[in-house]
């Protein structure tokens, strides 16, 4: 076994609570590193890629990495990675940041959950048996916790358990089976394609964990010092944007080049988009600044709202672009507040906002009756949320997401709802930015800017962002492998501006904590590795080629507000076949 | 020519548009760095570090200092890391 790692993921059944310790061969680790990776390639050996990810029988991993506990800035990091309900593809949602570490330290470099508990249970690990090296895992009933939001299912846990106990939790969201349900923890969620409704669906409200076995470094000086060094770099001109702004200032960026998503894609500048900035936001209510363990970026900017009642929420540009323009939501508070609820209901506010806006379309269509809910009524929007957190009314079609409501409603609204694969398009217009409409088109989870950074190209001098050809394919690819790798290894994409030789530096990382001979070329055959194993995944689902593609929407229409910003269906299937050819696929 | 400053560049150079004259990118970031100290910390060896893009009117995005700018274009200023 490698140092970094503990050579072993847990296996729990949560049917009957039982768990038994599976031993990870070494080029495993060394094959897919972790977190994502390592992930996939479990649910690959499991051989369930066909089940219905709401079944038993579909597992849910929870992946660490040999970075995690380490002083290596921003690693404190974990992936979920499950089917996607809302997709019915691989899914990898990560977030931060006492979970993970605390995961890793109960004596595993994953946790694989299968089975369905008797009844509503909350997982306890406890991993605080050094001698032994045994992690004792239980489950306790949770009926008490039954319809909590995340954060008082935490505060809850953690004052019976004890306070060194770090949770991951559901809301109402995933207790209802809402297909873009979030697991949370500390007030951040592993956010995107329904994890929460696939630990729901096994009748659990919230993993409780602990530990203290540590993993060793190969070399510990060399790892305190690529720290140290890191940290440093991590505070300059790099990370500036994040830390003194948070990406919430993308809305004014978008806005004036005429790419922020608004009103369900009707648009790409949004009248209002002032009144919603975060410039906005600071002058007429408090904000203060937090971060993960171990980071030093501290992206997180948390609002107040006006008046100084009701509480605080950590305000990013994804959730103000789905809750503020894309639903034409001007009203600096409703957005605020619909943003909080769908962190206290555990919903993913992206596929909220996204459905919500098209709901909203198909009401001005006349094609749905719900003459309540029209674009720029914040109240509508928090009322859809509200519904859709308990699968009421018109919630309960909504919490499907925009893929499925559009097969209820007709219409042939599917050619303006949101999504790709069934998965709500992030806050990048895809006209107007074309590399990205590329990655969007073929991400294995769907649409998603976490998983292709293609938008740099287009906000670069490399392509012409509203007329790419294919020489823009390799960078989306290039894009999309180092996507991969930082999720897996796992470093928090705002780093991604700090390396000067992204690579070789992950590469020294590395051979400082496990002691393998690891260059940068072989990081690159491992990016690609993990990438093909997510498609391997969606093959044995059922993925077909046309699936690789945008909403009708945005081939037949150019961008209103920007006539040059058109993407014919010819020019991106040319795209999708360049890059098919390019992956060997 | 007009500029304007978004994201990070709009915080140091403390306002949202000036009005330069500057005849290619290097001229015009030489004047802002005299005009606005504090814009220059985004700035090595005369070219706009790495984090900072520069764009004509909303189209191409530019990096070669000897990028000719007429009277008419808008420059705009922004943090290159546009992701969320």
């Amino acid at each position: 076994m490698p140092p970094g790692f503990h050579g072993k993921y847990l296996r729990i059944d949560v049917t009957d609570g039982s768990a038994r310790a599976v031993d990870l061969p070494d080029r495993t680790l060394r094959d897919y590193v972790g977190g994502s990776g390592l992930g996939v390639r479990l649910l690959l050996d499991e051989g369930t890629a066909a089940a219905d990810p709401l079944s038993p029988e579909a597992p849910l991993v929870f992946a660490f990495s040999p970075l995690v506990g380490s002083p290596l800035t921003t690693s404190a990091k974990f992936a979920v990675v499950s089917k996607s309900p809302l997709t019915d593809r691989i899914n990898d949602s990560l977030a931060s940041s006492g979970f993970a570490v605390a995961g890793k330290r109960s004596g595993s470099d994953a946790l694989m959950i299968v089975g369905r508990a008797p009844e509503l249970s909350v997982l306890v690990i406890d991993g605080t048996d050094v001698v032994s090296g045994f992690s004792r895992t239980s489950l306790i009933p949770a009926g008490d916790l039954r319809g909590k939001t995340c954060q008082a299912t935490e505060d809850a846990l953690r004052a019976r358990l004890g306070s060194d106990f770090r949770i991951a939790s559901i809301g109402p969201a995933g207790e209802h089976a809402v297909r873009y349900a979030t697991i949370s923890h500390d007030g951040r969620h592993a956010g995107r394609g329904g994890s929460g409704a696939v630990l729901g669906s096994k009748n659990i409200k919230a993993i409780a964990v602990r530990g203290s076995q540590r993993t060793e470094y190969a070399d510990p000086k060399g790892v305190t010092a690529l720290s140290r060094d890191l940290s440093k770099r991590s505070m300059g001109p790099a990370t500036a944007k994040y830390r003194e702004l948070g990406t919430a200032t993308n809305l004014l960026v978008f806005n004036r080049f005429g790419a922020l998503p608004t009103r369900n894609f009707q648009s790409g500048t949004f009248a209002e988009a002032e009144s919603i900035s975060p410039q906005a936001l600071s002058e007429s209510r408090g904000k203060t600044r937090s971060s993960c363990v171990t980071c030093t970026i501290g992206c997180e900017h948390i609002y107040g709202f006006a008046g100084g009642k009701g509480g605080t929420v950590r305000m990013e540009y994804e959730s103000l672009f789905a809750l503020g323009s894309l639903c034409g939501v001007g009203d600096p508070d409703a957005v605020l507040r619909a943003a909080k609820r769908c962190d206290e209901l555990g919903l993913d506010t992206i596929s909220a906002g996204g459905t919500i806006a098209f709901a909203m379309e198909c009401v001005e269509r006349g094609w749905l009756d719900a003459p309540w809910l029209r674009f720029g009524d914040g109240g509508a929007m928090l009322r859809a949320i509200d519904l859709i957190g308990r699968r009421e009314g018109i919630g309960n079609l909504l919490a499907d997401g925009s893929r499925r409501a559009a097969a209820v409603i007709g219409h042939d609204s599917i050619a303006f709802a949101p999504q790709v694969k069934g998965l709500e398009i992030p806050g990048y217009e895809p006209r107007a930015l074309q590399t990205m409409a590329l990655g969007f088109a073929v991400g294995a989870r769907g649409a998603d800017h976490n998983r292709s950074g293609a938008y740099e190209v287009d906000f670069s001098d490399q392509v012409d962002r509203r007329n790419v050809t294919l020489d823009a394919v390799r960078l989306a690819i290039e894009t999309e492998d180092k996507a991969a790798l930082m999720d897996s290894l796992i470093l928090c994409k705002f780093l991604r501006g700090v390396f000067e030789d992204f690579h070789a530096e992950t590469a020294e990382m590395l051979r400082r904590v496990t002691g393998w001979d690891v260059t940068a070329d072989e990081l690159r055959d491992t990016a690609r590795r993990i990438v093909t194993a997510k498609r391997q995944f969606n093959l044995l689902a059922g993925w077909t080629p046309a699936e690789d593609t945008l909403p009708e929407r945005f081939l037949s229409t150019p961008l209103p507000n920007d006539p040059a910003a058109s993407l014919s269906r010819e020019r991106l299937d040319d795209l999708v076949a360049e890059y098919h050819r390019q992956r060997g696929w | 020519m007009y500029v304007e400053f978004l994201g990070i560049p709009r915080e140091r150079a403390g306002l949202s548009e000036l009005e330069v004259q500057a005849s290619t990118l290097g001229q015009l970031l030489t004047e802002l760095s005299t005009r606005l100290p504090r814009f220059s910390e985004l700035m090595i060896d005369g070219r706009l570090h790495t984090s900072i893009a520069a764009n004509l009117n909303g189209n191409e995005f530019v990096s070669d200092p000897d990028t000719r700018l007429t009277a008419e274009d808008r420059v705009l200023l922004l943090s290159a890391d546009v992701g969320g």
